[in-house]
């Protein structure tokens, strides 16, 4: 299991999460699967700045003789805030498309939609 | 009566989650050090880092002190998100309230005991943010949780009933504007903004790592509240949890 490492793992749920946003049709699913593309790319980033042998970036007592990369812990905080906020506000829309069309089915929607759209002319 | 045990279960579910990470990163301390091992060169970059600040939790010196921008930044994406969230749903307005079904009384005395222990553990790990695993933002989310776990327990209106809605307005906006006002002061003693004004202290106190402490419990103020704001206003929209 050489190659099963963060970088790896990632790429692998990234792709999970890219073809449960394009192929789900359940807005809620669409969501969760878009959470999963948000923890690949924490993943990604946290595991690109790991060592073997780090310590965690807490410098007490500071005898630690190698530790992880904090930079990308640091920036990564930023990513996990606006998923939350994309995630609320999101939910807050599916909530509304429930509420008029009485499905999270994308399709149906979609239909629905288009049916309800006047003629050009 | 088969939507609030799941509630429920997610709820101690994220709580035991964010516990594990905390305790896990907790340990992390006693990572080996062999011997005759050198010390990478990296490591005094970040010793120094830490030594300026004065936080020895270096993501906190970083995230707090010099990409501090960025995290004002993320706190304005936290607040617009909430008041999207209180916008568009405060606009649809209140749910047919729905006939709550009462918790088995064994849940509501738990709920009741385990509130005060879960705000505590939140505000412990806010005001450790700059010397141990934590931060404003899970501190915040640890103590938001905890109130939802309340609010699937005892009900929402009874949670609420606590909290003077006034007051947790104010508090929210108020945290964001001290989080703002805090970055801007340095300009009055004619320094950058977003500089770190107060002393860092010696590393590893509470006291230390300057204006960090405030900035993170500020954030912590701000996200608990924005976080117990849009569960409201979920259940509000909804009827009942």
């Amino acid at each position: 299991m050489a190659g099963l490492n963060g970088v790896t793992i990632s790429i692998l749920l990234f792709g999970i999460g890219l073809l449960g946003v394009i192929f789900r049709r359940d807005l809620v699913v669409k969501l969760l699967a878009l959470g999963l593309i948000n923890s690949a790319a924490i993943l990604c980033l946290v595991s690109l700045g790991a060592r073997p042998d780090g310590a965690p970036p807490i410098l007490v007592p500071p005898t630690a003789t190698a530790i992880v990369d904090p930079l990308p812990q640091a920036i990564v905080l930023s990513a996990i805030v606006i998923n939350f906020a994309i995630l609320a506000l999101a939910l807050v829309f599916v909530m509304l498309l429930v509420e008029r069309y009485h499905t999270t089915d994308s399709h149906r929607i979609e239909r629905e939609t288009a049916a309800e759209e006047e003629p050009w002319d | 009566m088969r939507r609030a045990p799941i509630g429920l279960i997610l709820a101690g579910f994220g709580l035991t989650a964010a516990f594990c990470v905390v305790v896990l990163l907790g340990f992390g301390f006693s990572a080996p050090q062999g011997a005759g091992v050198e010390r990478s060169p990296d490591v005094d970059r970040w010793i120094e880092v830490a030594r300026q600040t004065g936080a020895v939790n270096v993501v906190s010196a970083i995230y707090l002190d010099a990409r501090l921008f960025d995290t004002l930044l993320e706190v304005l994406v936290f607040a617009v998100a909430v008041l999207g969230v209180r916008f568009y749903l405060t606009a649809r307005g209140r749910a047919e309230p729905v006939e709550s079904i009462p918790e088995s009384s064994v849940v509501r005395v738990a709920a009741n005991i385990l509130l005060p222990l879960i705000l505590l553990v939140g505000i412990y790990i806010t005001v450790h943010g700059h010397i141990s695993p934590g931060g404003g933002f899970s501190g915040g989310v640890i103590a938001g949780s905890g109130l939802l776990l309340a609010a699937i327990a005892l009900g929402t209106d009874a949670v609420a009933a606590r909290f003077s809605r006034r007051l947790s307005d104010r508090l929210e906006w108020g945290a964001l504007l001290g989080i703002l006002l805090v970055a801007a002061v340095p300009i009055l003693f004619g320094r950058a903004p977003l500089s770190n004004l107060l002393p860092a202290g010696i590393p590893g106190r509470i006291g230390s790592g300057g204006s960090i402490l405030l900035y993170n419990g500020l954030i912590g103020l701000k996200v608990f509240i924005g976080s117990w704001v849009i569960v409201r206003h979920f259940v509000d929209h909804r009827g009942d949890i």
